[in-house]
């Protein structure tokens, strides 16, 4: 009795309305990202009542990561739609666009974007999803680096970074 | 063209039928749908026409004591959108989400 008056009184003060607009938006979000995951990636909720905060695993097929397994964490905020997931790379990795903290260089993840490519409320989740998924294909970009030592090696001798990204993916990122 | 044919060959036969059945009134049916680019506000993903779902989720009573209902905005490009929605994004961002244009009010719903 004590804790449903307690629950009750929490619920009164308004704290709960907030939280609900971000994850009334995740229940369809989830979803419609589940149903349109790319055959190369993974999803998995650590807490299954907690849609805000998920593993991704992605598995390319092609290009220079090809064969590895590189996990990243999305953590959905409360002032979801209006600002971004925030994306985290959890596996060592040798990539223009991903620093060696693990920060993500992602136009779509990005509040103000030069390119009119940034952040935008209509994105969804499995927007974000095909765009980390494109990091190691088609978005990979060695000319707007995050890790720029990697970079400025690739201009002078590409054939060499090549070859340490796939060795840096043998040695760390095998599945 | 065809019922007169089939009088002249009824005639000559001197046995026609009774009609089946006789048309006596034809009515048309008119479809319409409100004239707005997206109806569906894609900033909350809920019909423009319906309170936003920020709105939903205060209590009805908090809607009507404030400055009346959730109104819907038309920018310049012909976007709609959930006003509520719309000028809590212009804050972060003063862009049209769907296409990218500078954003400025057209006219709101009264």
């Amino acid at each position: 009795m004590i804790t449903l008056t307690r629950k009750k009184a929490n619920e009164s003060n308004g704290q709960s309305k907030r939280i609900s607009i971000r994850d009334k938006l995740l229940v369809k979000e989830v979803q419609e990202m589940e149903e349109n995951l790319p055959s190369t990636v993974k999803t998995s909720f650590p807490d299954s009542n907690n849609l805000s905060e998920f593993y991704l695993t992605v598995q390319p097929n092609e290009g220079l990561w090809k064969d590895g397994r590189f996990k990243f964490l999305i953590t959905i905020n409360e002032d979801y739609n209006m600002m971004p997931p925030k994306v985290k790379c959890l596996t060592k990795i040798l990539h223009p666009n991903i620093s060696a903290a693990g920060d993500v260089c992602l136009s779509l993840l990005r509040l103000n974007s030069i390119d009119g490519m940034g952040w935008m409320p209509t994105r969804r989740l499995k927007d974000v999803i095909f765009g980390i998924n494109s990091l190691f294909t088609d978005l990979c970009d060695f000319d707007d680096p995050l890790n720029i030592e990697l970079s400025e090696e690739y201009a002078a001798n590409s054939e060499k970074v090549k070859q340490r990204i796939r060795e840096h993916v043998l040695q760390n990122a095998m599945r | 063209m065809s019922e007169d044919n089939d009088k002249t060959s009824y005639d000559s036969d001197s046995s026609k039928p009774d009609k089946m059945f006789t048309l006596k009134k034809w009515n048309s049916v008119a479809m319409w749908s409100w004239d707005v680019e997206c109806e569906i506000c894609a900033i909350c993903r809920v019909q423009v026409m319906d309170a936003c779902l920020r709105c939903q989720a205060e209590s009805k009573k908090d809607i009507q004591s404030k400055d009346g209902a959730c109104v819907v905005v038309w920018g310049e490009c012909n976007h709609s959108f959930h006003h509520c929605c719309m000028s809590l994004w212009v804050k972060q961002n003063n862009r049209c989400p769907l296409c990218q244009q500078e954003w400025s009010i057209q006219r709101l719903s009264s």
